[in-house]
């Protein structure tokens, strides 16, 4: 990873606040994540950890404070909202695998049309990233013919296509079935072996607990408890978070 | 009972060159409408999408609402005779056929397709968002194939549906598949027979454009069948 451009943190988010209309979904977050971390997110539901990292790239726009991602200020009047996007690869709770394209093509398509790579090129760093969540022999398939865990996998595949600073997943195993959890867990955390900064919306904490530099606790669109694993499992500071994790422990 | 003579038809070579003209007059300007209609459908639809100007989305569905409320044949007649006045020039009357089909067919055909477009969930738009394509490659290459593929029955019967509406462009003489059953059945008075024989006929032109649909959804949706 070449990271000259980079000096400083991965996100740098300070005094965010985020509206629905009247509905004030995030008030005042600061959050800081330096390359390589791995930060997650947990929280009841409704809490904002989604629209958090939605808003990391734009998904969601902030209306107060500020973001910085990989040194560029985020706002709805950033120019070139796609450099920035190129940067951050983002895994969604329901894969959001394109279902017309085949495994390969889906992970084929943003170098081709955002890298402008040529159509080889692009098939080979598809090739190379399917055999990284391993499953090389499913790229002629289509994402309707795999299972949740397979087109998860697909889709981190095809988030990693096109060599992102930061990785950002959003509850990536809440809709898979029981058994196809792990290998979407053992997937991500074979990512964060190669020293991929990612941010991770989960309630899988098991793999908090393996793989997170920093776990933060939120709740009513507040940022309640930020610590790491050990003390946030063993010494819980807030009541509210004694409460969450007595409720899903 | 009704003494059946369909040898009143076959025995004209007359009469049997007129339908076979006639079957190709309605395939070709259908074909073509159906064709040119889909483009147009589409610039229709995609004219009201959320981030097109709201003067283009207005004006978009003024025109939709406009042709899908107002009878073919008054659409019909104000191509083939009030629009040559308006614009002082005179064309063939199979153009003026063409251009209305043109004009209604679209109107229809935006609406399948806008309700296709808005069929498309908002994870996908938003998996391409953050796959940086730009909105116009997220249109042409994620949105408009689910679409197609999400509306394509409806569109098979609309346009089945309008195919058999074609035949008020006889009323301008354009020489159709109807214009020819008429004018069989002015000449040898067998009118049963006649419209009989173009119910079969239409019928049969109706087989082979589903056939061609159910061609084009099996090969280019087969993804949804695989699934």
């Amino acid at each position: 990873m070449t990271e000259d451009t980079n000096t400083g943190s991965a996100v740098v988010v300070e005094g965010m606040s985020k509206f629905f209309g009247d509905f004030q979904a995030l008030y005042d977050i600061d959050l800081t994540v330096d390359y390589g971390e791995r930060v997650v997110i947990c929280g009841p539901s409704g809490s904002g950890k989604s629209t958090l990292i939605r808003c990391l790239n734009q998904l969601e726009s902030h209306q107060q404070g500020t973001v910085v991602v990989n040194g560029t200020e985020l706002s709805e009047n950033t120019k070139n909202i796609e450099d920035v996007r190129r940067n951050i690869g983002m895994v969604f709770q329901s894969f959001n695998l394109f279902p017309h394209l085949s495994v390969l093509d889906n992970c084929a398509l943003a170098q081709r049309r955002m890298l402008k790579k040529p159509k080889a090129a692009a098939r080979e760093t598809a090739m190379k990233y399917l055999e990284q969540v391993k499953i090389p022999e499913q790229r002629d398939k289509f994402p309707g013919q795999l299972s949740g865990g397979q087109q998860q996998r697909v889709a981190i595949a095809r988030a990693l296509c096109l060599e992102p600073q930061i990785m950002l997943f959003d509850e990536p195993t809440s809709a898979l079935d029981p058994e196809m959890v792990n290998e979407v867990l053992d997937t991500m955390i074979g990512l964060a072996e190669t020293g991929m900064t990612m941010i991770c919306v989960t309630h899988e904490m098991g793999f908090a607990r393996q793989v997170a530099d920093r776990i933060i606790f939120m709740d009513s669109g507040r940022i309640v408890e930020m610590n790491e694993p050990e003390i946030f499992f063993t010494n819980p500071q807030h009541e509210r978070t004694k409460t969450f994790l007595g409720q899903i422990l | 009972m009704f003494d059946f003579r369909f040898y009143e038809i076959w025995r004209e070579s007359d009469f049997i060159d007129r339908l076979i003209n006639g079957v190709w007059i309605s395939v070709e300007l259908s074909t073509a409408g159906g064709v040119f209609g889909l483009i147009m459908g589409l610039a229709l639809a995609a004219a009201q999408s959320s981030v097109s100007p709201s003067v283009l989305r207005y004006a978009s569905i003024s025109y939709i609402e406009g042709i899908r409320n107002t009878p073919f044949i008054v659409q019909l007649f104000f191509v083939t005779f009030g629009l040559p006045l308006i614009f002082n020039y005179r064309w063939p009357f199979e153009a003026s056929a063409l251009l209305a089909i043109v004009l209604n067919f679209s109107a229809y055909f935006a609406e399948v397709l806008r309700a296709g477009i808005e069929s498309v969930h908002r994870g996908q738009i938003e998996a391409a968002q953050s796959l940086c394509l730009t909105r116009r490659q997220t249109f042409f290459d994620i949105v408009l194939p689910q679409a197609f593929a999400n509306v394509w029955p409806s569109l098979t019967s609309q346009f089945v549906f309008l195919f058999l509406t074609t035949g008020l462009i006889s009323e301008i003489g354009v020489e159709d598949l109807t214009w020819s059953g008429r004018y069989i059945a002015d000449r040898n008075f067998r009118d049963f027979e006649v419209f009989i024989v173009l119910t079969l006929l239409y019928v049969l032109i109706v087989f082979g454009y589903k056939a061609i649909f159910s061609l084009v959804q099996r090969y280019a949706f087969r993804w949804r069948v695989a699934r």
